[in-house]
């Protein structure tokens, strides 16, 4: 594969060209309620060129590695079409010619586990939610493991082989009571082997026991609250609330968004450091180089309070005249490297969780995440279930929980940071430019921030 | 040997799926090209029934041999198969291919491009513009071991403008787009004629409206409504019991004004198709009839198991059916159509005096979306007073329950229909009983 990829690349006329290609194992038990929806182990293979000429990328997707010199002229072909319009032409950062292969080692390679035994373990876990109670109308066990080895080659030199590991469990129950329709979900995600699958079984308990009450839990009213965040939350809430906006992509073409990320400027709390970190060993979707073949690394995107660092491509990098971070990622073979975030996460403060919640006379402990959605400027981040804060205890149980924040004020009105800090990967992923779901890692301790609108009735 | 014949002299029943995905695409970035794109990806599905049992693999690419053995070593330790393959024979032919979209050159949709760029900066100078355009083919092919054969190429089309105005401490985000499958019917001006609207609209911030006003959801954010029903109409959430739509058939459960089809035949639609992705023939299937539920959403498996028929919606790629041969088909919408009433956008707002028009929410379908339970923030939303629009609304939230709202606070229903994200084709839509929030 080195041979013909580097020949490949080597041959093509554009001014900078590389080639991924990818080769996926993988395999997939799925439940729902009483039925195997998917048991699936297969193979896939794939790759995407890319050229860059004039200022302009052309790019090409393939299924036939055979077809490598064809895709790249034709890549050439469709960025010279679109040199001709360019007035403000791509440069690339200049990063140092790399020539490694990383393979990472799995504890239990869950490629020599039988799709029988996965599948006997998730059945367990189905059983176990589906017997917890008559309320417990249906279930979603979901298990996934893939093994994506990447072969990289771009036209100055550099050659990688990666392989990324990837093992995901979801866990989700549905209870019903008359017309009402509740659901609670659990998950893990790491770039890890069979063992994360194991030993879920109380998970799976929690899962159950959580929609049941939810059953019985109020709807949240519609307001202004002061509110903890756990760190699940607080991970996707500092993903979406500051980790979208500082993808440097943002700022190539845009001058009014490249004075308003100027770094330096006050976007948080002096006690407030965010960082979005390079390799992580064994955790979701990490791996020693991003897709361009650059090195990743640590970038503080806060520091007490200010905006000190974006996360770069290549073409951002020498846009704004920064160092290239590794922030380049492609989310499978079907797509180009854009720029993504790896592990964000808040750094751990100093308050206990008793200190947070204390003197909130009426606010809001919101915990675990569904998801959320950022438009630059706004954002959105659903809780998983919550409960009432009055008087500085915990109350009642709280449904419906969205939160949303603006980047501009929600970062200033972080009162404290805990100091239990989670870094969590789930099951899910994150999703930009029509490529998803990419595995990341969203870390925090608990967090209050005051004045945070909550939608409800 | 072809695959379905290995697999059939390895399994008892054999289904093959095959699909050549080709497309170019072309990216703006900040007004001007940034990037060309070409794509063409074969991927493929195997379902076989072995010793009664059903297995799947799917894979990219070439391996067919690895494709057949990872669908019987599937079949091994599967489950007892619900359903059998059918027997594939085409039914009527649905217009789905349009050999003008084919011709597009990679240079025609950069003018697009341009063009797009050129007219909303006139008015508006200091925007940022974005624009995504894609032209291509899915070509389909299913075979199976109880006869026949299936092929069909659609063409689509999708043309995306995102704007962004920037200013101190405010940014204001845009998107509108279409996807078709003609090129008549992408007209690029009207694309551009749609966000210059609610560019003009949201010149200015306002505050939004407190309480329960009346909210009207122009197209894109009658998803909020639309997304729980696609997911409550599902035959596998009535037959796994999540769907609160469960042992309802036949009742009113909306109000009279709603009526809903799941249209497979519309002539060119986004979303139709002669076949679903099991090779079942596509249809009209009406999910409700002046309020009253009518139908559910059926494929193979979820047909057989609530003893039913399938209904032509077994479609790959999760609920949104648009693609995927790594998935195995589930019940799908392809072009889930609300019947349009009287009264445009304009109309409506006037006679709405006071509220809030809806157009783009965050974090839609992040939550409880099987109960119907919606809480959004409002992305893209504009205040009505006087029956005029005074303003974009910011940091404001929308909540309430689909099914609650499209009963008891349905007001009136609009027209003409448009298109979302090639799904839906959706009238405006005027409600009461959502609660507004802001700050």
């Amino acid at each position: 594969m080195e041979t013909q990829l580097k020949e490949a690349v080597r041959s093509c006329p554009a001014d900078y060209a590389e080639v991924r290609w990818e080769e996926v194992e993988r395999s997939c038990v799925a439940f729902q309620r009483d039925q195997l929806m998917a048991l699936e182990r297969s193979r896939e293979a794939g790759g995407t060129v890319r050229a860059l000429v004039g200022g302009a990328w052309g790019t090409a997707v393939f299924t036939d590695p055979e077809e490598v010199p064809r895709k790249l002229s034709e890549a050439t072909k469709l960025a010279r079409a679109a040199a001709r319009k360019v007035r403000d032409p791509i440069r690339l950062a200049q990063v140092p010619v790399v020539r490694d292969v990383f393979r990472p080692r799995l504890e239990r390679d869950f490629r020599q586990v039988s799709l029988e035994e996965k599948r006997r373990l998730m059945e367990n876990y189905n059983r176990i939610i589906l017997d917890y109670s008559p309320q417990i109308a249906a279930s979603s066990v979901r298990y996934t493991d893939s093994l994506r080895r990447i072969y990289y080659a771009n036209s100055e030199g550099t050659y990688i082989e990666q392989a990324i590991p990837d093992v995901t469990v979801l866990l989700a129950a549905v209870a019903r009571r008359n017309g009402d329709v509740q659901q609670a979900f659990e998950s893990v995600g790491e770039a890890a082997g069979y063992e994360l699958a194991l030993g879920l079984e109380e998970k799976a308990e929690e899962v159950a026991r959580r929609a049941v009450d939810l059953l019985s839990a109020k709807p949240v009213k519609g307001g202004r609250y002061t509110v903890v965040l756990d760190q699940e939350l607080a991970g996707v809430f500092i993903h979406e609330a500051f980790g979208h906006i500082c993808e440097a992509d943002f700022l190539l073409r845009n001058e009014p968004m490249r004075k308003v990320m100027q770094l330096g400027r006050r976007f948080g709390v002096e006690a407030l450091n965010v960082v979005e970190e390079g390799y992580l060993p064994g955790r979701r979707g990490n791996a020693p180089y991003d897709d361009e073949g650059v090195k990743r690394r640590k970038v503080y995107l806060i520091k007490e309070g200010v905006l000190s660092g974006l996360m770069h491509s290549r073409a951002t990098a020498a846009k704004t005249g920064m160092e290239p971070t590794g922030n380049a990622r492609a989310v499978s073979w079907e797509h180009e490297p854009i720029v993504r975030m790896r592990n964000t996460y808040i750094e751990p403060g100093e308050a206990s969780f008793e200190e947070l919640i204390s003197g909130i006379d009426h606010g809001v402990y919101a915990k675990g995440a569904f998801g959320g959605q950022t438009e630059l400027e706004q954002f959105t981040f659903s809780a998983a279930y919550a409960y009432e804060i009055k008087g500085g205890e915990l109350g009642e149980m709280l449904r419906d929980v969205v939160l949303t924040g603006n980047v501009f004020d929600t970062l200033r009105s972080i009162e404290a940071i805990g100091n239990d800090f989670v870094l969590k990967g789930g099951a899910g992923g994150c999703g930009k430019g029509g490529q998803a779901p990419l595995p990341v890692t969203d870390g925090a301790p608990h967090v209050r921030i005051r004045d945070v609108i909550i939608g409800g009735r | 040997m072809g695959i379905l014949e290995r697999a059939a002299a390895a399994a008892q029943s054999a289904e093959l799926y095959e699909e050549l995905r080709s497309t170019v695409d072309v990216t703006f970035r900040g007004g001007e090209i940034e990037k060309v794109g070409s794509r063409e990806v074969l991927g493929r599905a195997l379902r076989v029934i072995e010793g009664g049992r059903l297995g799947f693999a799917s894979t990219a690419g070439e391996d067919e041999e690895g494709l057949v053995q990872a669908a019987l070593a599937s079949a091994k330790h599967g489950d007892p198969a619900p359903f059998s393959f059918p027997t594939l024979s085409s039914g009527e032919k649905v217009e789905v291919l349009d050999e003008e979209v084919l011709a597009l050159s990679p240079e025609e949709l950069i003018s697009w491009g341009e063009g797009a760029v050129q007219a909303i900066q006139e008015e508006f100078p200091d925007v940022i513009v974005d624009v995504s355009l894609s032209r291509g083919t899915l070509e389909v092919r299913i075979t199976n071991t109880s006869g026949g054969e299936l092929i069909e190429k659609r063409s689509h089309l999708s043309m995306g403008i995102e704007v962004q105005r920037i200013g101190e401490g405010d940014i204001y985000l845009l998107w509108v787009g279409r996807t078709v499958r003609r090129r008549a019917d992408l007209v690029p001006e009207a694309l551009v004629e749609e966000a210059l609207r609610y560019l003009r609209w949201g010149e200015r911030v306002a505050p939004a409206p407190q309480g329960q006003p009346p909210v009207l959801f122009v197209p894109k954010g009658a998803l909020v409504l639309l997304l729980p029903l696609m997911v409550g109409f599902s035959g596998l959430s009535v037959v796994m019991g999540t769907s609160p739509l469960k042992g309802r058939l036949g009742q009113q459960v909306f109000d009279p004004k709603f009526t809903l089809v799941d249209e497979g035949t519309l002539p060119f639609a986004p979303g139709s198709r002669s076949f679903d992705d099991e090779g079942i023939p596509t249809c009209r299937l009406p999910l409700v009839e002046e309020g009253i539920v009518e139908n559910f959403l059926f494929d193979l498996r979820a047909a057989a198991l609530a003893d039913s028929d399938p209904t032509g919606s077994g479609l790959r790629g999760g609920l949104l059916g648009r693609g995927g041969f790594r998935s195995p088909p589930t019940p799908g919408v392809r072009n889930l159509v609300v019947r349009p009433g009287e009264g445009s956008v304009e109309e409506l707002i006037a006679e709405m005096d006071k509220g809030l028009v809806v157009v783009e929410v965050l974090g839609l379908g992040q939550g409880n979306v099987q109960s119907g339970a919606f809480s959004n923030n409002v992305g893209v939303g504009f205040v009505v007073e006087d029956g005029k629009v005074k303003g974009r609304v910011k940091n404001t939230m929308i909540a309430g329950n689909a099914y609650e709202v499209l009963k008891g606070g349905l007001r009136a229903i609009g027209g003409p229909p448009e298109w979302v994200y090639g799904l839906v084709y959706v009238p405006p839509i005027l409600v009461e009983g959502v609660s507004v929030a802001s700050r």
